[in-house]
């Protein structure tokens, strides 16, 4: 990796590891001369224009300006002229002393980090390049023409979330109650915002600079306000009206990879067909969560929403069986995306999976089943294996279906479990019972082939393992037997994506090996992401995937290479948390509580499926919107 | 209590109140702009910014909980500097014309002589002597330079009869936005913030006259010269009109007005900020329904109709001949045969006389009030 000639950033006190900076070995081949940002300026290429570069980062902060404090909207206007001023050889040596004042003004008074973040970044490029500015200021300096530049917006929530959605957009758009405008933002990023405002793990809450001070934003919460607004049809969109275009692209999937990237190939004029195994749309969202957490109405209004922009949906037509690659590449499809998931059961390594006892079922097999209204095992009592959300869906699913002894076995302790502590909550709160610190190994049945128990083992935490969590170590002789009358295995689930593609694009996982950044293949015209690419992950970075796909076929389509851009390579760049790192603490005491939706009685929610979670009220919402900071990030790059 | 220090000054504070409650509460002034009293502060203007121990950024007291230990300074040289770099800012950036009229006519360059002849900008502003940015200035001893006003482009509405909004004065506070949308609850003024590259035609708090009720709530918000009473525009200089609180003779609510009078003449109403029931708001009646009272067609003696002409007649005259009218509707077709209806603007004693008179002496139920007709 290069080493910058001129680093400032984080005033030097730590550099960050800023590998994906590794420019070399970028796809693009796009190098960075120089960057300015909130945390100072690194320069690998001493020779960049700085007092452009000052220019340009000025323009882009008075352009993200928001109108509401006097001196960010007013300041950097002076200071944008000011220094394109210099650029034009109209500089004035007391300019530079204005820009140095202005820069520490609008810094220490302005209302967010768009003004806050400014004066680092100027006092250490004017300072850096002090001769270049003085010279501007005297008309001496050589203008270099045709500098390019890029620049990208981002805030530590934005950067957390893998498809960057404008957090601090929308939410200070909920305060402001106009909704249509948040919305409108959301699905710029998100295309099934009813969706992951419910289900989402949020990466973004756990970066939120307000869990510094007091409790993290409700992200989530607030993107299911817009989506229930949506839903009753309170929101009027900025209509879409994009160019038709003749291409067509074949989707492999209806899950949320699939469906993200035909929302957004439909949002650019082209028509896409998904061809989709199962009945529905959905995938892992309609036959995996369950519908207390997601109702299936919410997935319906989502997926019609893609149609509604040119997606057709070819329903029980599995790619592989029904019509295969070679079928779609002859009926004239351009371009194929592949998000077939991660459907696939993995083993447990007990003795007994294997024997087809009757009451044995992988978790994901039994969730699909009472998502379709089945009651697909008998029985009073249930064994669940596993730790994670699908053991959590099981075990509460397991509930409403009437199972009264419901079992969560782990092997590890509480503290270790994957699954989201409200989940968890939840689920003791419905009367589940965990049992930690065992392993099962054998499968047990009666004569008749009916599963009659399960057979474990007690463990106990050794040494931390690679993932850093202590390794469950079995203890001797602590054999003892659940008895039960069904078993769900709950760990994991696996890819199977050659069972239609080339094996030049499938790992030796059985995962789909595409491109990190841009989706595609090694074949040309297949791109990929998902589940099926990543093995077992969350939704939001399926959809991101849809979405980056999206936009990798376009450029494919209209050029034949789909190379990223500089703009690609920025938002690499800033997914790295360790640029964010060293924000100060906050020099006040946080005094705001974050605001909850009302969630049923666990007595009344274990009836039904119901939806257990009730969305926030236009006053929480506008509430809850008002705690953001606008901890917005501006970094500017001259190429 | 927890504890805090403003200016060396040692106080105890509730937790949960903002700095600038602190200092209020302790008598400690801290200027403030967009501050408005009893909704969410927005923390806009940034004038109220104070230094807190521990950071390098100023702080606004509007809206930064106290906290315990905290040491905070309101008139520091530093805070001094900031406060008065924003007020040029927002005195250089429309037209102001309070500072050109410092200047003797005969001096005026083009500049000076553009923002004069704008539109509602010929003579002293109607904000001159209570306005809040000219106190600042003055406070702060800000001097801008007339050929750095940025007076023209702005938008001007004044299609109105009653409001006028003059966006070359407005310094984007966000009062009225919030006085229309939090206090009034009417949704006319839509907040207009948003990225500089969505709103090329700046952020100007315009009015959705749709929505409007001409209420005025945005007009006595405004802390500057923009939103203004067209009829009271131009009569007098702040310093010049009287006072006077009375009770609105509209409706039985009885807010609470303020009559600005001068020379006997009143020229402007607004609310009592801190008088029951009603606050400081008002609605379209009570606050600029005020001029009839000096209409030349206002009745100031009873008439009497002959031979469908009117002519003036004496109380006693008048009334006996209602009295004798009524008694002759009684006698040929009975007490149901009258009604009466009772006006919004008379008190409730009035009205309950009224009913008295109807029911016990012409003995009908035919009694009824014209908020319900
Ligand atoms: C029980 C469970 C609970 C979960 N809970 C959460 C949660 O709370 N939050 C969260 O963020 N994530 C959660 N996840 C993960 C999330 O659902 C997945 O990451 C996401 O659905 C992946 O999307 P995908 O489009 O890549 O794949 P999938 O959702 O698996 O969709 C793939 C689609 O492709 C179809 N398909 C497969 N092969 C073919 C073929 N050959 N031809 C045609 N169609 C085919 C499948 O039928 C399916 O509809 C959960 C997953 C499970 C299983
Ligand atoms: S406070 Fe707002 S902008 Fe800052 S990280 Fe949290 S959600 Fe994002
Ligand atoms: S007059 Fe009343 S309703 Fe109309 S804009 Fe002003 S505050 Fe809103």
């Amino acid at each position: 990796m290069r080493h910058p000639e001129i680093d400032t950033w984080n005033g030097k006190a730590r550099d960050p590891d800023l590998s994906v900076l590794d420019m070399e070995k970028w796809p693009g081949r796009t190098t960075l001369r120089a960057i300015m940002g909130w945390n100072g300026i690194k320069v690998w290429d001493k020779t960049v224009d700085a007092v452009a570069l000052l220019a340009a980062y000025l323009e882009k902060t008075k352009d993200e300006s928001c109108g509401q404090c006097t001196p960010c909207r007013l300041g950097t206007v002076q200071m944008a002229g000011l220094a394109k001023g210099l650029t034009q050889g109209r500089g004035k040596t007391e300019d530079l002393t204005r820009l140095k004042f202005l820069a520490v003004q609008i810094s220490r008074t302005a209302r967010c980090d768009i003004g806050r973040t400014l004066a680092r970044p100027v006092l250490d490029l004017m300072e850096s390049f002090s001769k270049d500015f003085e010279a501007a200021a005297r008309g001496t300096k050589r203008v270099e023409e045709g500098q390019a530049y890029t620049s990208l917006v981002t805030a530590p929530c934005v950067a957390a979330c893998p498809s960057h959605v404008d957090v601090p957009f929308y939410l200070e758009n909920i305060r402001m109650d106009r909704w249509s405008e948040a919305m409108d933002k959301v699905r710029e990023d998100c295309p099934m915002p009813g969706t992951i405002g419910r289900v989402c793990v949020r990466p973004c809450e756990t970066r939120c600079r307000r869990g510094n001070l007091d409790e993290a934003l409700a992200i989530k919460g607030l993107k299911r306000f817009l989506a229930d607004r949506e839903m009753e049809g309170k929101l009027t969109p900025k209509p879409l009206a994009p160019p038709k275009r003749p291409e067509r692209v074949a989707i492999v999937g209806a899950g949320p990879a699939g469906l993200s990237c035909a929302y957004y190939l439909g949002r650019q004029g082209i028509k896409t067909t998904i061809f989709e195994a199962q009945e529905g749309p959905g995938g892992m969202a309609a036959y995996g969560i369950p519908s207390y957490r997601l109702p299936r109405s919410v997935i319906a209004h989502e997926a019609a929403g893609v149609e509604a922009l040119g997606a057709v949906i070819r329903y029980n037509t599995r790619v592989g069986r029904d019509i295969t690659l070679e079928d779609l590449a002859g009926q004239g499809y351009k371009a194929v995306f592949v998000g077939a998931g991660a459907p696939g059961p993995t083993r447990m390594n007990c003795k007994g999976e294997d024997q087809g006892y009757e009451n044995f079922m992988p978790g994901v097999d039994f969730l699909a089943r009472a998502a379709r209204g089945e009651k697909p095992l008998n029985g009073d009592r249930v064994a669940v294996v596993g730790g994670g959300n699908v053991a959590m869906d099981c075990v509460r699913t397991a509930r409403r279906l009437g199972f009264t002894d419901v079992n969560l076995i782990y092997r590890r302790t509480e503290a270790e479990m994957p699954a989201d502590a409200l989940e968890i909550k939840e689920a003791r709160e419905e009367g589940v019972n965990f049992h930690m610190l065992m392993a099962p190994i054998e499968v047990q049945a009666d004569a008749d082939g009916k599963v009659s128990g399960l057979k474990c083992l007690r463990m106990e935490l050794g040494e931390p393992d690679k993932s850093g969590r202590r390794r469950p170590v079995p203890i001797e002789g602590s054999e003892f037997v659940i008895a039960c009358d069904a078993v769900i295995p709950a760990i994991g689930q696996a890819c199977a994506v050659d069972q239609f593609l080339p094996q030049a694009v499938v790992s030796e996982w059985n995962t789909l090996v595409a491109d990190k950044t841009t989706g595609q293949t090694q074949v040309p015209h297949i791109f990929g992401g998902g589940d099926c690419a990543t093995g077992p992950d969350i939704l939001i970075r399926a959809l991101a995937a849809g979405k980056y796909g999206a936009k990798s076929i376009v450029r494919y389509l209209d050029t034949g290479d789909c190379t990223p851009g500089p703009e690609d390579l920025m938002e690499a760049l800033t997914g790295n948390p360790a640029l964010f790192e060293t924000d100060p603490p906050l020099p006040y005491p946080g005094v705001t509580r974050r605001e909850e939706a009302s969630v049923l009685a666990p007595e009344t929610r274990i009836q039904s499926f119901d939806e257990v979670e009730a969305g926030l009220s236009p006053a929480q919402a506008r509430q809850e919107a008002n705690r953001c900071l606008r901890c917005y990030r501006i970094l500017v790059a001259a190429l | 209590m927890p504890i805090l220090s403003i200016n060396h000054n040692s106080l105890e504070f509730q937790p949960g109140m903002t700095i600038l409650e602190v200092a209020r509460k302790n008598n400690i002034h801290i200027p403030t702009l967009c501050h408005l009293a009893g909704c969410t502060p927005t923390g806009q203007c940034r004038i109220c910014v104070v230094e807190v121990g521990g950071t390098d950024e100023l702080l606004p007291a509007c809206e930064t909980p106290a906290g315990e230990g905290m040491k905070i300074m309101t008139h520091s040289p530093g805070v001094h500097e900031a406060r008065k770099t924003i007020i040029e800012m927002l005195v250089a950036s429309g037209a102001h014309n309070c500072l050109v009229m410092q200047s003797p006519a005969d001096s005026w360059n083009s500049d000076q002589k553009g923002i004069m002849e704008q539109p509602w900008h010929g003579g002293l502003c109607p904000a001159y002597g209570d306005c809040r940015l000219q106190d600042l200035a003055v406070e702060y001893d800000v001097h801008v330079k007339e050929d750095h006003l940025a007076w023209e482009g702005h938008p001007l509405d004044d299609a109105t009869p009653i409001i006028v909004r003059d966006f070359s004065r407005c310094i984007l506070c966000g009062r009225c936005v919030q006085a229309c949308n939090d206090v009034q609850v009417n949704l006319a003024i839509t907040p207009p913030w948003g990225r500089r590259a969505d709103h090329p035609e700046g952020w100007y708090p315009a009015a959705d006259y749709e929505a409007c009720t001409h209420c005025g709530e945005c007009v006595q918000a405004c802390p500057v010269g923009a939103l203004f009473d067209r009829k009271s525009f131009g009569k007098a200089l702040a310093n010049e009109m009287d006072h006077i609180r009375t009770t609105c003779p509209y409706c039985g609510v009885g807010c609470q007005l303020l009559l600005h009078v001068k020379d006997g003449k009143i020229l402007k109403v607004t609310g009592v900020e801190d008088g029951s029931p009603n606050k400081g708001r008002l609605c379209v009646k009570g606050r600029f329904g005020f001029d009839f009272i000096y209409s030349e067609e206002r009745l100031t003696s009873p008439l009497i109709k002959e031979n469908g002409e009117f002519r003036k007649a004496s109380w006693d005259e008048a009334l006996d001949l209602v009295a004798q009218k009524f008694t002759t509707i009684i006698q040929e077709s009975g007490p149901d045969a009258l009604a009466g209806v009772s006006c919004a603007r008379s008190i409730n004693e009035d009205s309950y006389q009224m009913q008295k008179l109807f029911r016990a002496v012409f003995k009908t139920n035919n009694i009824d009030h014209c908020a319900r007709t």
